[in-house]
């Protein structure tokens, strides 16, 4: 077996606000393989995107911090390199794709200087072999006549196009790991799976291994291989896509997968969906952090918080005392 | 480009007429009458009504109006009442003279604030923003004339380094430029400091917060480029805006106290020497070329935006 | 209203927790006291009075000497407190009152004829070099004693009524406004009683910006001999000081622009805790 990639272990992240201190993160630990797709998914507010920040070093400080754990790529520990060393991991071998086509690009430079100072700075291309490289892949993500294109600034381009620009740039350094936070929520339903299809597609032809941040359980099933479950920035389920979705052994992914409408099965109105909401992280309950919405929890769920580690039953890694044990469906 | 130019010069006008016409109230109409000072002693009944006439106060309000504002339009104001120079020529030589004055010192300011502002918000909350930003609030709370009475003791006088001269001016060399110019600029800049370098600091934390930023550090961009380069280029908006309107009343009414205190020939010495005397050609002329001066800036300002911003279009 | 007084209380938790604000908010008050026992004839009043000699150095009978004229520097000082006060006080709450007016009409109307009227005469005065507006208005009024009072008025407005015109123009938009208009509430009950209230907190860090930028201005057009025209002011002092500097007495200057100086700076102050406490979204 090889080993991973990516091994995120015990990684702990707080933020200071003015009513005291939110612990974003508690502890996750998880790992990627080369050439894996592995998704990560939960509500808004979670700890998914702080995660894919903190493995690039980007989590805005202040007002938040790193407080423990290690993130491993190849072996090293990001969290130990001086922000000189780290400026070269990003980009060249962990480069992310943001959620926002509308502001993640800068609106004052055209797409060739913005793509060409990636390529020169990673690459050490000229200007010259930086320009033809972008246009070469811009022709690869799909946009069209992109040595006209090139020359445009991003408000010229439509949102499907600025998303593709944004995972040229991601794609033209050849990196080890792509971070893809919600890479498509904030496009037009109809494009969605088009460009989605395209990052993958992409990066599987790279071999390139992805992260794959997203709430849509729709696009984990049909793209990843692995899949992680955060709730309350705590990792509570994982496992590879097919058992998760078969037979999801927490009861919050249980809650969350009945959640999603299936056409044919069930009819609209009758969506379940979990009662109550999710917790402030600043007043997060003492035991399981989902203990005051799942219908199942035990005494002890309200006293500590199960940790994660192998469910016998279902094979999974799962964090909880009562889990569920239903057939697959 | 040139129909663009004449269309925003039309719509300045509005404001160039404002601002003659407010001045033309309070000044002219309501200002001074200065029959009696220049009629010498007991005058008779003809030489008044010649006088009168002369100074045109004979005519009806609309019609002196409408003379101000064909003067501004032809740039002739007529003589000087005190000096009996012509008050284009007047205005010539000193306008060049306030501008070597105040340009040091402005654009020293203000590229100081924005070098500052950049290290403040690239170090925010650490002790070198609480730093700078201390510093800022203390050097917005002096008032322009205690530093400039403090320098000039310090620099000019026996009871500090009498280094440089007390008042006066001259720009016949370079060594004589600078022996002049040195304490007006130390005290330009130290009073537009503090101002400056908040405002622009607001603009660059703003700035730093937006997700191309993030983008631009999640490929590895450099701290220095980022801030130089992107940071900067993206907030020339509101520092074009700071800048260029900030010209006009530097020039006239920020080199009025310098000028009046070291004694230097400049155009706003020229003003308040007009205040004081109550001499109306020359101050209908000073107003006149400020509104004149802002409908240009105006322009000048637009231009800019679309020089630096893409997104922006002139129309 | 239980979200207006929530936000009011909110702020005022904010700003009892702010060691610098409170800290400076009790120097303003203490400059206060000062004023008003000037006022009330408790104090400085012997400003004017000529005593034996000229440039005394501090002594109990006179605590920071005497200038140049042989008046008593800390009782000027002391007086001019009360004339900042008047001065920064008057000029606030009159230009306050007058930006939030016309900037409330202004942005109510956005776009139509009486905001563009509004507009061009904000362009208008702020284009006017300032020195030349308050001598201009002082040759109006004949050189009438609030001459300065009334040009300061006049102009430091602008920038009140552009923040309350930008903050109307959101506020007119939201939901109980709609409804107060649906209703067929006359719009003039609108804006005064509907939305304006609701741009207070702004006035009141506005009033405050405008304070200081008053009594700053005091000093300079009193140097010009556009000030102060009868009594006496820091900036009258600084004036007399420039006589006195350059035969190395410095008692006078120092102690208006020292008294000029911490007033200045912990209104300054002050103003940033206001707006600490008042504006949520405020950038550190």
């Amino acid at each position: 077996m090889s080993e991973p990639l990516l091994k995120v272990r015990d990684l702990q992240v707080e933020f200071h606000t003015d009513k005291g201190v939110a612990r974003a993160l508690d502890g996750i630990s998880f790992d990627v393989m080369p050439g894996e797709t592995l998704g990560i998914v939960g509500e808004s507010g979670c700890g998914k995107s702080v995660t894919s920040l903190a493995i690039l070093g980007l989590i805005p400080s202040p007002p938040g911090r790193i407080v423990g754990g290690q993130i491993l790529f190849q072996g090293q520990d990001l969290l130990s390199l001086s922000e000189r060393e780290m400026r070269k991991v990003r980009g060249r071998d962990i480069a992310m794709i943001f959620q926002e086509p509308m502001t993640a690009l800068d609106p004052v430079f055209t797409i060739a200087t913005q793509m060409g100072e990636v390529l020169r700075r990673h690459q050490g291309l000229t200007r010259k072999q930086a320009r033809q490289s972008a246009i070469d892949w811009l022709a690869r993500v799909g946009i069209p006549s992109p040595e006209r294109r090139i020359d445009d600034y991003p408000h010229q381009l439509s949102g499907g196009m600025r998303q593709r620009v944004m995972i040229a740039m991601a794609l033209s350094c050849e990196p080890k790991l792509i971070i893809a936070d919600e890479p498509t929520t904030a496009l037009d339903v109809t494009i969605q799976a088009q460009v989605l299809e395209q990052i993958v597609k992409l990066s599987q032809d790279l071999g390139t291994a992805m992260m794959l941040i997203t709430h849509d359980l729709g696009v984990v099933a049909q793209t990843c291989h692995r899949a992680c479950v955060m709730y309350c920035g705590k990792l509570i389920e994982q496992s590879a896509t097919g058992p998760l979705f078969a037979a999801p052994a927490h009861p919050y992914t249980a809650g969350l997968l009945a959640s999603v409408p299936r056409i044919r099965t069930q009819r609209l109105d009758s969506l379940p969906t979990i009662a109550g909401t999710v917790p402030d992280l600043l007043h997060l309950p003492r035991g399981c952090r989902f203990v005051e919405r799942c219908g199942q929890a035990i005494d002890l769920c309200h006293s500590a918080h199960p940790p994660l580690q192998v469910d016998e039953h279902s094979g999974h890694e799962l964090a909880c005392y009562n889990p569920v044990q239903g057939e697959a469906r | 480009m040139l129909q663009y130019t004449l269309k925003k010069l039309l719509a300045g006008l509005p404001l160039i007429l404002g601002v003659t016409f407010i001045s033309f109230v309070l000044m002219v109409y309501f200002g001074p009458d200065k029959t009696y000072e220049l009629a010498g002693k007991n005058p008779t009944e003809e030489q008044i009504a010649q006088i009168r006439a002369d100074l045109g106060y004979d005519q009806p309000f609309f019609k002196r109006y409408t003379n101000y504002v064909i003067e501004l339009a032809t740039l002739n104001f007529g003589h000087s009442d005190s000096t009996g120079e012509r008050v284009t020529r007047l205005l010539g030589r000193t306008i060049p003279i306030s501008l070597a004055l105040t340009l040091p010192g402005f654009v020293l300011g203000n590229v100081i604030g924005i070098l500052l502002a950049l290290l403040a918000a690239y170090y925010r909350s650490t002790w070198i923003d609480k730093s700078i930003m201390t510093f800022a609030v203390v050097g917005m709370s002096v008032s322009f004339l205690i530093i400039i009475i403090g320098f000039q003791v310090m620099f000019s006088s026996a009871y500090g380094l009498n280094m440089f001269p007390v008042r006066g001016w001259s720009m016949d060399t370079l060594g004589e430029y600078l022996y002049y110019v040195t304490v007006p600029t130390l005290a330009i800049v130290f009073v537009s400091l503090g101002y400056n370098t908040r405002f622009y600091r607001a603009v660059i934390v703003e700035e730093l917060g937006k997700d191309h930023i993030r983008t631009a550090r999640a490929y590895g961009a450099s701290a220095r480029s980022i801030l130089l380069k992107r940071v900067l280029k993206n907030s020339m908006i509101p520092i074009i805006t700071r800048i260029m309107f900030s010209i006009p009343l530097v020039v006239i009414s920020g080199s009025l106290l310098i000028e009046s205190y070291f004694g230097i020939p400049g155009v706003g010495k020229v003003t308040y020497d007009a205040i004081t005397t109550g001499d109306q050609p020359v101050l209908k002329a000073v107003v006149g070329a400020t509104a004149v001066l802002f409908v240009v800036v105006l322009i000048v300002t637009d231009v800019l935006y679309r020089l630096f911003d893409p997104r922006v279009e002139l129309k | 209203m239980s979200a207006g007084e929530s936000f009011w209380s909110k702020a005022w938790r904010k700003f009892l927790g702010d060691r610098f604000g409170l800290a400076s908010a009790g120097i303003v008050l203490g400059y206060f006291v000062i004023a008003l026992g000037v006022w009330l004839d408790l104090w400085g009043q012997q400003w004017s009075t000529l005593t034996s000699g000229s440039n005394l150095p501090m002594s109990s009978a006179h605590w920071f000497g005497t200038n140049l004229s042989g008046q008593d520097i800390f009782d000027r000082a002391i007086y001019s407190t009360k004339t900042a006060f008047e001065i920064g006080l008057s000029v606030a709450v009159l230009s306050t009152i007058l930006g939030a007016i016309l900037g409330a009409i202004s942005g109510f109307f956005a776009g139509r004829w009486s905001d563009e009227v509004i507009l061009w005469l904000m362009g208008t005065l702020d284009s006017i070099p300032f020195y030349l507006f308050v001598a201009a208005v002082a040759f109006a009024l004949q050189g009438h004693p609030l001459a300065m009072h009334a040009a300061m008025i006049a102009t430091f407005w602008t920038t009140t009524a552009r923040v309350v015109r930008g903050e109307v123009m959101k506020l007119k938009e939201l939901e109980f406004i709609e409804a107060a208009r649906a209703i067929g509430v006359p719009q003039h009950l609108i804006i005064f009683r509907h939305i304006l209230p609701n741009t207070s907190h702004l006035l009141l860090v506005q009033a405050t910006i405008v304070f200081v930028s008053a009594i700053k201005s005091e000093v300079i057009l009193s140097f010009l001999g556009l000030g102060v025209q009868d009594g006496v002011s820091w900036g009258l002092m600084i004036a007399e000081s420039t006589q006195e500097v350059i035969v190395g007495q410095f008692k006078n200057f120092f102690a208006a622009s020292g008294m000029l100086f911490v007033l200045v700076m912990a209104f300054n102050l002050f103003s940033d805790a206001l707006q600490d406490a008042l504006d949520p979204k405020k950038v550190h």
